[in-house]
């Protein structure tokens, strides 16, 4: 259900600007529609009348009875002529729309893919990936379903529906009547279904949501479920589960497709009772032949939409639930804009990196770093050791402005990072996460994302000092592999090893590297420790670290804990101190 | 896990040209054996009766829809003939008893239909996962998780919806085409000649439609999916976008593929919109020719003027039908996609059976005897292979784990320690040598013997949904809460004394509302509260830190002193007390002792041991 619906509306009006001349064209073809197809039982009512005339007076004469042009024929086809133009009028609606809904959702999505840009870090963390890409995908899709046919259907079922009855009341009051009662009770009717097809519909949902989570989960822990001998306790809670779902979805399927034969029934029982009154006005030579059609004309005209007009409503309303939640992505705060005249970092950049009396907390009222100071000297090697949790990422955050400071300031060679654009401030920093990401392109391509228009000859020499060379060459189409989604054909490891050949092509004048945990096997971990070491050469890195060399051999250790700097100095240094560090390190040799 | 599928696969990769990047083909591509409608049968097979009890109520309901306008122009005769109103009520009482049939029918059929294609989404669902469960883990990693999730969720979901599909909107076709040639016969025969015409003119057209069609709405859903992958892959990527600066690169990709797709939904819905207006063009047509003709047969008395619009009601029926079985048409191949997949999953002859060689057992007590003095686990010249590999993982192997001892592996990955691990629960089975447990052969016993023997700590601490103490009993059914507080403790694992519900405290899928450490140490306490002859740790304490790691160790020296631990490790440290530490590399046993003995002679255990003096972990 939309919270506003008339903001949504208007907003969707907004949208759709370039597109709503085929909402006005296909408006009017709709109503002209209408008009002819409300026009052509009169016609045949005519027509029938017509043609019955002459054949009576041809039996008469005791003639048989032939249609030609010039008896009937002409007629017969002005009802091709009028149902043709009727055509004609639906066509172009039809036609006319089939790309307003697709074109109203690129718009949107185009709007979207402006906003990701510009939405703070804070909103990807504080969110699945999934959550976004629904927006994206499902609910966009609901909007275009109602658009593309819904939104006239809609319009198209209300007016003829109500031309119908207005039609009839011409040909007799008491049929009209009824016929708006069964109207009237289907709708109703249909209100009443529909409401509890959205309940079952949702239980469906929530059960095959369970389903989907359960089933998943058993398939990545399987081998624990078959270590302890679990499979049948886990097959019955699958088997449970999926019968709670058949069950749910025979029953959401059942109401959602019942409607239908139902109201069907109610027109059917009208049409009956009306097929009595109107035979009994036809013997008393009230109505015509043609007309007793034309009446079960526009019944048939009037009740045919009756099935659709409820549940399209309440896709009306999904829909703008779904262009609702699509706005609320649209609204979300953006990152606060580049200064308008950036500073520009000297030129060459030594990489002296310091933090001043730094503030920081994710959310207001909740400070993680209280005052955090530190220095890193041009070339430094600074590690950050600490707990998950303890705030390393956290600096990474601050430092490469994914989150901005809420008091004191990061200076880099003197200037602060908040007077510099953020392209500016990023392109100086390389960065290698554990978690790396690669996209869908190929090898190549994503070594080579750091410099676009770099060679061949670069790329490789890139890949050879970052020790994946080899690994790539083992691949059938070497560099020109294309890595998908999941990639499964590079390992953890190579993934990690390809980031760092792709921060090596780019030589930022900073590092920040993020060091492998368990994942990577002892060889490969070697690969990246020596690819690391490579690259860190001459550059100010700030290692998150996880292995003791590192930390041993760096020129500034920051000790983290609960988001703030506890220690920091060398190895020497801290060790001399006997404080948390020490216990750390002491602890490896327990 | 991934990784060690990974070198398995590029392995397979550089001996012969497999497809290893690329995933598995859409269901536009893959071919629809005969194995999908066997399948579909013999799930359909337990419901024959509610089969058929849909089709008949679907039959039912198709002549009362079109007995209804048959009657109206009965009705409409008689009152031309100025028959008295007598006929008028009789015509009126059929129309009155077709309405309630057809209707009644009509809702009996979709409930039937709806009921039909649950259950056998059902029983397609529950037996891909029973299957599952049969399959060996590298039967299982052929398909992969994500691919057996769809299988089991997507697919059926597939199948389901396009069984109650064909009940509603195809399987009506025929029926209505043959009863209303039939009822249109009655009228005129002329007329029904006609109405066949109409009949074969329109399916032509359809199929050819279909056929059109078919191939850019499935085309339709790679968009969909590039959609999906592209999005993903900008919100997962976005902090290396940012820091590379390419969000303008990243936008105009992602508005390329939006572009892309919204010309294929256009193209899409326009195909849609003509089939649309040209079946109400036909319509049309069809409704002049019949009032055409209709008035030339009234002409020479072969019928009644108020039959006419029965005739043009027919065919308005007949074509609505075909029009929306048109559009489900198209979801037919996608089914047929779906059950080809399952049939090629449920027809596979898992690798491992239970205890296939069902050796005869010796006598109770010679076993007994045999079993206390046997090792736990004994390795016999042991070989492993990969069905697509061309080398061995493993190589002749030969080592014990006895009663009272640790035994620890150590050695880089693709040297195959995990198969190890793996093998003794029968994941895996030796492709040479013998791997017998408690002197017997582990094939000769049935899995659920032999796994009960063990208690496994996997190398990913995966945990289920549900609570601590429901995770723990996995292991052990019958454990009192005092045991699992024991087990627990003996984990390290005392922070959930911490937790407010304790025991009961909710675990989410996979656990991931537990740190990676506390997430390792309460799977090492579902092991431990299971009483086993051997533990196995594989890799198990890679995310504890040095403190807690060593905590841990001699926290279960004197808990499991007297059963048999097999620990895979990477860190010297947390093996270097073990009794025997087996050494591999590439495969095979480059060396077997103590630490000390070790570090003397194996050079390859001096290298791991001289890399992490230099480089060990340091994790907080």
């Amino acid at each position: 259900m939309p919270h506003d619906a008339r903001a949504a509306v208007l907003r969707l009006w907004k949208a759709a600007a370039g597109e709503r001349w085929r909402l006005a064209v296909a408006t009017i073809f709709a109503v002209l529609y209408v008009v002819a197809t409300l026009a052509t039982p009169i016609y045949s009512a005519y027509l029938i009348d017509c043609l019955w005339a002459l054949i009576q007076a041809s039996f008469e004469q005791g003639r048989t009875f032939a249609v030609s042009w010039e008896s009937g024929g002409a007629q017969v086809l002005g009802l091709l002529g009028v149902w043709t133009l009727a055509w004609l009028f639906y066509s172009g609606q039809a036609l006319v729309m089939s790309g307003f809904a697709e074109r109203l959702n690129l718009n949107l999505r185009k709007q979207v893919s402006r906003k990701i840009n510009r939405l703070p870090l804070a909103y990807f963390d504080a969110r699945q990936p999934g959550e976004t890409i629904s927006r994206v995908t499902n609910d966009l899709d609901k909007v275009s379903e109602v658009m593309q046919r819904g939104l006239l259907q809609l319009l198209i079922s209300t007016f003829t529906l109500v031309g119908a009855v207005i039609m009839m009341t011409t040909y007799d009051l008491a049929l009209t009547g009824l016929f708006a009662l069964a109207a009237a009770l289907s709708f109703l009717l249909t209100k009443v279904v529909a409401a509890k097809t959205y309940g079952a519909f949702d239980r469906r949902q929530a059960v095959m949501g369970r389903l989907s989570g359960k089933v998943e989960e058993a398939y990545t822990g399987r081998a624990v479920i078959k270590a302890f001998g679990d499979e049948e306790k886990s097959f019955q809670s699958i088997c449970d589960d999926a019968e709670e779902l058949a069950r749910a979805g025979a029953f959401a399927d059942f109401l959602a497709s019942a409607v239908a034969p139902v109201i069907r029934f109610l027109m059917r029982l009208a049409q009956v009772v009306i097929a009595l009154l109107a035979g009994r006005l036809l013997l008393n030579g009230t109505l015509s032949v043609g007309r007793f059609q034309a009446v079960f004309q526009y019944i048939t005209e009037g009740s045919e939409p009756l099935t659709e007009v409820s549940g399209t409503i309440n896709l009306l309303q999904g829909a703008l639930a779904g262009a609702e939640r699509v706005f609320f992505l649209l609204d979300q705060n953006e990152v606060e804009p580049d200064p308008k005249e950036p500073l520009a970092l000297p030129e060459p950049l030594r990489g002296r990196v310091a933090f001043e009396h730094v503030r920081f907390g994710y959310r207001p009222g909740c400070p993680l770093m209280k005052d955090v100071n530190l220095v890193a000297e041009p070339g430094q090697k600074v590690a950050i050791v600490g707990a998950t949790g303890a705030g390393k990422t956290t600096l990474i955050n601050l430092l490469m402005r994914f989150y901005e400071v809420d008091g004191g300031h990061i200076t880099i060679d003197g200037v602060d990072t908040r007077s510099i654009s953020r392209s500016e401030l990023r392109r100086s920093f390389g960065m290698v996460l554990q978690d790396s990401w690669l996209f869908e392109g190929t090898i190549a391509q994503n070594i080579a994302y750091g410099k676009l228009d770099a060679t061949r000859d670069e790329v490789e020499a890139a890949a050879r000092a970052a020790h994946v060379d080899f690994f790539v060459r083992t691949l059938p189409q070497g560099y020109d592999t294309v890595l998908t989604n999941d990639a499964e054909s590079v390992s953890q490891g190579q993934r990690q090893l390809l980031t760092i050949a792709r921060a090596m092509l780019a030589d930022p004048a900073m590092l920040i590297l993020d060091e492998a945990t368990s994942s990577v096997d002892t060889r490969t971990e070697q690969y990246i420790t020596r690819a690391m070491e490579a690259i860190m050469e001459d550059r100010t890195s700030f290692v998150i670290a996880h292995r003791l060399s590192t930390v041993v051999d760096a020129d500034l250790i920051l000790v983290m804990d609960h988001g703030d700097i506890i220690e920091q100095g060398t190895h020497l240094e801290l060790l001399a101190k006997g404080g948390r560090y020490a216990e750390l390190y002491q602890s490896q040799f327990a | 896990m991934t990784t060690k599928d990974d070198s398995r696969q590029s392995k397979a990769g550089t001996t012969c040209d497999t497809d290893v990047v690329s995933g598995e083909c859409s269901p536009a591509e893959g071919a629809v054996g005969r194995g999908a409608f066997a399948l579909l049968g013999r799930l359909m097979a337990p419901y024959r009766p509610l089969a058929v009890a849909a089709l008949v109520t679907l039959l039912l309901d198709t002549i009362g829809t079109l007995y209804v306008p048959t009657e109206l122009s009965a009705l409409l005769n008689s009152a031309i003939g100025a028959q008295g109103m007598g006929p008028l009520w009789d015509h009126a009482l059929r129309m009155l008893v077709a309405a309630v049939v057809g209707s009644g029918s009509c809702v009996a059929s979709y409930f039937l239909a709806a009921r039909l294609a649950a259950d056998v989404g059902r029983d397609l669902r529950v037996s891909v996962y029973r299957k599952s469960l049969e399959l060996s883990a590298s039967d299982f990693e052929r398909f992969g998780t994500g691919s057996m999730i769809t299988r089991t969720m997507g697919d059926a979901n597939v199948v389901q919806q396009t069984i109650v599909m064909c009940f509603v909107m195809i399987l009506p076709v025929p029926v209505i085409a043959v009863t209303s040639v039939v009822l249109a016969w009655g009228i005129d025969p002329a007329m029904g000649q006609v109405l066949v015409a109409i009949a074969v003119a329109m399916t032509v057209v359809s199929l050819v439609a279909i056929r059109r069609s078919a191939p850019i709405f499935l085309h339709l859903q790679e968009f969909v999916d590039r959609m999906n992958v592209r999005l993903r892959e900008t919100i997962t990527g976005v902090r290396v976008i940012r820091a590379f600066g390419r969000e303008r690169r990243e936008r105009r990709h992602l508005d390329e593929t939006f572009e892309a797709y919204a010309e294929n939904a256009v193209r899409v819905n326009l195909i849609f919109s003509v089939a649309d207006c040209t079946t109400f063009f036909l319509m049309n047509v069809v409704e002049v020719l019949f009032v055409w003709l209709g008035a030339d047969r009234v002409g020479v008395h072969a019928m009644q003027i108020g039959s006419i619009s029965a005739l043009v009601q027919f065919a308005i029926i007949l074509l609505f039908f075909m029009m929306m079985a048109q559009f489900a048409m198209l979801q037919v191949p996608r089914a047929l996609a779906c059950l080809t997949r399952a049939t090629e999953l449920l027809e596979l002859e898992p690798s491992i059976k239970d205890s296939v060689r069902e050796a005869p057992a010796p006598p109770a007590e010679e076993l007994l005897a045999n079993e206390r003095e046997s090792p736990v686990a004994e390795f016999d010249h042991v070989d492993f292979r990969f069905d697509d590999a061309s080398e061995d993982t493993l190589h002749d192997l030969s080592f014990a784990v006895r009663r009272g001892e640790i035994c620890a592996i150590i050695g880089n990955t693709g040297s195959g320690k995990s198969t190890i691990a793996k093998m003794l629960l029968r994941f895996h089975d030796v492709t040479g040598g013998e791997l017998r447990v408690a002197g017997r052969d582990v094939r000769d016993r049935s899995l659920a013997d032999l796994r009960s023997r063990m208690a496994y700590v996997p190398q990913r601490a995966w945990l289920f949904s549900g609570t601590i103490a429901s995770n723990l009993r996995m292991a052990a059914p019958d454990a009192t809460d005092d045991e699992l507080w024991h087990a627990l403790d003996t984990a390290q694992a005392s922070f959930v004394r911490e937790l407010p519900q304790g025991l009961e405290a909710r675990v989410t899928q996979g656990g991931t509302n537990f740190s990676g450490g506390q997430r390792q140490r309460l799977a090492i306490a579902r092991a431990l509260a299971r009483k086993a002859d051997l533990y196995v740790f594989d890799d198990s304490f890679s995310a504890l830190d040095y403190k807690t790691d060593a905590a841990l160790r001699h926290a279960l020296s004197s808990e499991l002193g007297a059963s048999a631990r097999l620990i895979i490790a990477q860190r010297v440290s947390t093996i270097r007390d073990a009794d025997q530490i087996l050494v591999l590399k590439d495969g095979r046993q480059v060396g077997l002792g103590t630490h000390d003995q070790l570090v003397e002679t194996c050079p390859t255990y001096q290298a791991i041991v001289e890399s992490q003096q230099r480089g060990g972990d340091l994790r907080g």
